[in-house]
């Protein structure tokens, strides 16, 4: 029987309308995935710590495609060297090829992704055309050796580890590529958390038998690969001045913070400072994160840096900086003043009563409602799976954090999520190309989560994808500018996970842009009138 | 410091000669550490002269000396029969009893000759705890922080407020003070969702008492429930407007929620009503240098590290005003701030965030 529509009815589905949360969990249609991170009752720190998310288009066919690194099977008898069993397929990484229905198809084994390697513990993972050869390359990082995975463009990866010289070793967690010396060819960062194997593991809280903290094992350093052009890269750590600072780095971002040029590089490190190193132009860094302002919190306390996203989120124009960080500590953003100098603005900014008992870890700075303000998404869990039982106000599951930007001040939303996970790595991007940003977020012991934005509000949006020539193809490291806004082009960010590589704006109300493009060539392209709503393919001009 | 006494005491008495012989040659044992021999020679002296009250003090000592002390009482007791005001006699008996768990027969004689030590112990021992309480501090006026003194006298203060309030739940269960008492019990143990309701009950029985809401409101604190912080740190402030420490809780709730502007004045009023106090200082430094107010910002800081030196609040200090000279274009400023942050660091260790 039908009902005419009374206004008050109107009204009320109006208000459940708005009342709506953003994203809606949708089932990933063709995904079998489940992390396995194997825990066991010895602790061991790797454990807790994965898994990594790629969202990006691997055959080219304009349609996301979503990569999955998995752990590895552990048992208590695990000792150096150790064996983790890869080569059962529960424990492969996975890629899964988005169909036009939306749905996916596991494309693992044609793709010659298979193996991952016995002795290796999947952590990690990046993505960049490092070959600007128009394919999408994949970076795997883990306990153990890394593995880059080139793009042959037929649907198929080689692992090219051993001719490109980038196996890394020890503990790698996140990476992320991009092009320090404007060469026009991608660059590699790889952080690593700390000296660790599983004969020096040590377990923790006495008789609550507990992962320990990360001051318990050595620093160690982070790893920088040049790129030589050739399909080889160089390990430069020691030549550029990074392998001068010891940290325990989990998460890394770019960006150029202060405007020379030069794609500088933030590290969150965890239980003690964080780095900033200053790309000094010449093939060089300089770590000036106490200088900065973008070491300690505004107390001047060390922090469990996990995360980290590296944009503007009060539409300045200058890339500021996010930490995500465990309980009791707030997540710590540090708005960039200019001139090289940050200000702690967790505070101000909101997340001082949002934040402070929850663990983060995947985090992006994105404008999911599309109106013209960067919102915060933070895939959230403590590292500890018995937290509960030291402390009854701690949760090892929780929501996730979805947090609208009004104007740089942040207020939580409803992410749509209503079960707890014990999530770590979250990757963005408009995975049905409606104009709204998803996410996919990894967690522990489970199946991946898939947020589709809800989208179909009545802002407008454009998404760009970029094409280098002069700089490289995949233009990582151009700052991006539409109406006002600024987004530094990249993959690279969160924690463990590489983003779609395309450079999406809310436009709120307007139906055009101007777009100004800076490129790490530092050729500046400015397109006027652009209309809203669409996917903007924008090449670099060969000359400037 | 006994047997001084003891050697004293004995020059100026005198008993039958054998008595005395057997007396001093127990003496010369105790000196030669010949425990042994001392008891048997005092045995003997008392034996010699069963009515010296002296052979059997020291045929007790003698015992003391073995730690025989279910020995020692016998001739102490002997010795006191003999000459009731036997100082020494009543203090050796005290701590013979004492040892032998015999803790109110101990006392009338550790009280006769003022040895507070062993008389506070006893008075623990015998579950009279407001006067054990009062024997420690008196105590450790004579002897200020001795260890064994401060250690009875917070496990006396302890069981007297155990006491006090196992009192108040049996007695008066259903007052607010019992709420109170039982919530301040879950915070401690961290169960915040217990604390609270019972906070809340003690409220609903008696809205006006003092450092309820300052409580609760620390429960929310604890789990960041900053808004529900506030509302219970105003409410004590309004309740008690001349108490320092609400106000100090309120403006860092206020901080905590990027409220610097209202978090100002509440902390400038907390630190006129108790100044000096480093804390608030601190707070107030930060919500200074938030409004924007640098010289209130300076000011607060420098007194902090006046006040503190070399701890990590001072360290946070320093921390705080490098960033605000920094700002200020004061870059040899900043860099000395930040120099002394980092000299404080490397002795004290990095501050880390709680």
């Amino acid at each position: 029987m039908h009902r005419r529509l009374t206004r008050r009815d109107f009204l009320n589905y109006a208000a459940m309308a708005a009342a709506a949360p953003i994203f809606e969990i949708k089932p990933l249609r063709g995904i079998d995935f489940l992390l396995q991170n194997s825990p066991t009752p010895r602790k061991f720190l790797i454990e807790t710590m994965p898994g990594g998310v790629a969202l990006f288009d691997y055959n080219n066919d304009g349609l996301l495609d979503i990569f999955m690194v998995n752990g590895g099977r552990i048992t208590e008898s695990l000792h150096v060297p150790e064996n983790f069993e890869r080569s059962n397929p529960r424990y492969w990484n996975r890629l899964y090829r988005q169909n036009r229905d939306g749905s996916f198809l596991d494309v693992t084994q044609a793709a010659g992704l298979a193996s991952a390697g016995n002795g290796n513990y999947g952590m990690g993972v990046a993505v960049g055309d490092y070959d600007n050869d128009g394919n999408a390359d994949l970076y795997v990082t883990s306990y153990g050796k890394n593995i880059l995975y080139h793009n042959n463009g037929d649907g198929t990866f080689t692992d090219v580890t051993s001719k490109a010289g980038v196996a890394g070793g020890g503990w790698s967690v996140s990476a992320g590529f991009f092009d320090y010396d404007n060469d026009g060819r991608l660059d590699l960062f790889v952080t690593r958390y700390m000296e660790w194997d599983s004969d020096h593991n040590k377990i923790c809280g006495g008789d609550w038998h507990t992962y320990c903290p990360p001051n318990a094992f050595p620093a160690t350093t982070c790893l920088l690969y040049h790129n030589r052009g050739d399909g080889t890269f160089e390990d430069v750590t020691e030549r550029s001045g990074l392998a001068a600072k010891k940290g325990r780095a989990l998460g890394v971002a770019f960006a150029d913070y202060d405007g020379d040029g030069f794609t500088d590089i933030f590290v969150s490190n965890d239980g003690m400072q964080q780095y900033l190193f200053h790309n000094n132009g010449d093939g060089t860094f300089t770590e000036c994160a106490l200088e900065s302002g973008v070491a300690f919190t505004a107390d001047g306390k060390g922090m469990s840096g996990m995360g980290t996203v590296f944009q503007d989120y009060d539409n300045d124009g200058r890339p500021d900086v996010l930490v995500t960080v465990l309980p009791r500590e707030i997540y710590s953003l540090y708005h960039n003043e200019g001139g090289g100098n940050f200000n702690y603005a967790s505070l101000e900014a909101g997340l001082g009563t949002m934040t402070s008992m929850s663990s983060g870890w995947g985090v992006g700075l994105e404008d999911f409602d599309n109106d013209g303000w960067k919102d915060l998404f933070v895939a959230q869990g403590h590292v500890l799976d018995n937290v509960q039982d030291i402390d009854a106000s701690l949760r090892y599951r929780e929501l996730p954090l979805l947090a609208l930007n009004h104007k740089g001040r942040f207020e939580r939303a409803d992410s749509g999520v209503t079960e707890p996970l014990a999530a770590r790595g979250v990757a963005f991007g408009d995975i049905n190309n409606d104009g709204s940003i998803d996410a996919v977020i990894s967690c522990l012991g489970g199946p991946p989560v898939l947020l589709l934005n809800r989208g179909g509000g009545t802002n407008h949006w454009l998404t760009i994808l970029l094409q280098g020539t002069r700089s490289n193809r995949d233009g990582y490291g151009a700052r991006v500018s539409v109406n006002g806004q600024t987004r530094v082009a990249t993959s690279a960010g969160s924690y463990l996970c590489a983003n779609d590589k395309r450079v999406h704006f809310g436009l709120g109300s307007a139906e055009k842009a101007t777009v100004e493009i800076l490129w790490p060539s530092g050729v500046k392209q400015i397109l006027n009138d652009v209309r809203a709503d669409q996917f903007l393919s924008v090449r670099e001009p060969e000359r400037s | 410091m006994i047997h001084l006494f003891l050697y004293a005491w004995l020059a100026g008495q005198a008993g039958n000669s054998e008595a005395i012989q057997h007396l001093q040659a127990g003496l010369e044992a105790r000196k030669q550490h010949q425990v042994e021999l001392e008891i048997a020679e005092f045995r003997k002296a008392t034996e010699s002269d069963p009515n010296s009250a002296e052979a059997y003090v020291n045929l007790g000592s003698a015992y003391l000396e073995k730690r025989d002390y279910g020995a020692a009482i016998a001739p102490l007791k002997r010795a006191l029969e003999l000459s009731p005001d036997l100082p020494v006699a009543h203090q050796l008996i005290g701590y013979a009893l004492l040892a032998q768990g015999y803790s109110a027969e101990a006392i009338p004689h550790l009280q006769r000759v003022g040895a507070l030590d062993a008389l506070g112990i006893a008075q623990l021992e015998t579950n009279q705890l407001t006067e054990a309480v009062s024997t420690f501090t008196q105590a450790l006026a004579q002897r200020p922080g001795d260890p064994d003194l401060l250690y009875y006298l917070g496990h006396a203060s302890g069981l007297l407020s155990k006491d006090a309030i196992d009192n108040l739940l049996a007695t008066h269960p259903d007052s607010a003070r019992a709420h109170q008492a039982l919530a301040e019990n879950y915070y401690v143990l961290r169960q915040m969702p217990q604390a609270e309701k019972e906070y809340q009950e003690a409220l609903r029985l008696r809205p006006e008492l003092p450092g309820l809401h300052l409580e609760l409101g620390q429960v929310y604190a604890n789990s960041a429930q900053w808004p529900k912080a506030e509302a219970e740190f105003r409410a004590e402030c309004k309740l008690r407007p001349g108490n320092a420490e609400a106000g100090y809780r309120l403006g860092a709730a206020l901080l905590q929620q990027g409220k610097a502007q209202d978090a100002l004045p509440e902390l400038k009023r907390s630190n006129e009503l108790k100044p000096e106090m480093p804390e608030t200082l601190y707070s107030l430094g930060k919500a200074a240098s938030l409004n924007g107010d640098s010289a209130t910002a300076e000011r607060a800081w420098l007194k902090v590290i006046e006040l503190e030196k070399n701890t990590s609040l001072a360290a946070q200090a320093h921390f705080g005003l490098a960033g605000l000279y920094r700002k200020q274009g004061k870059s040899a400023l900043a860099q000395h701030e930040m120099q002394e942050f980092q000299k404080l660091q490397s002795t004290i260790g990095p501050p880390r965030s709680e």
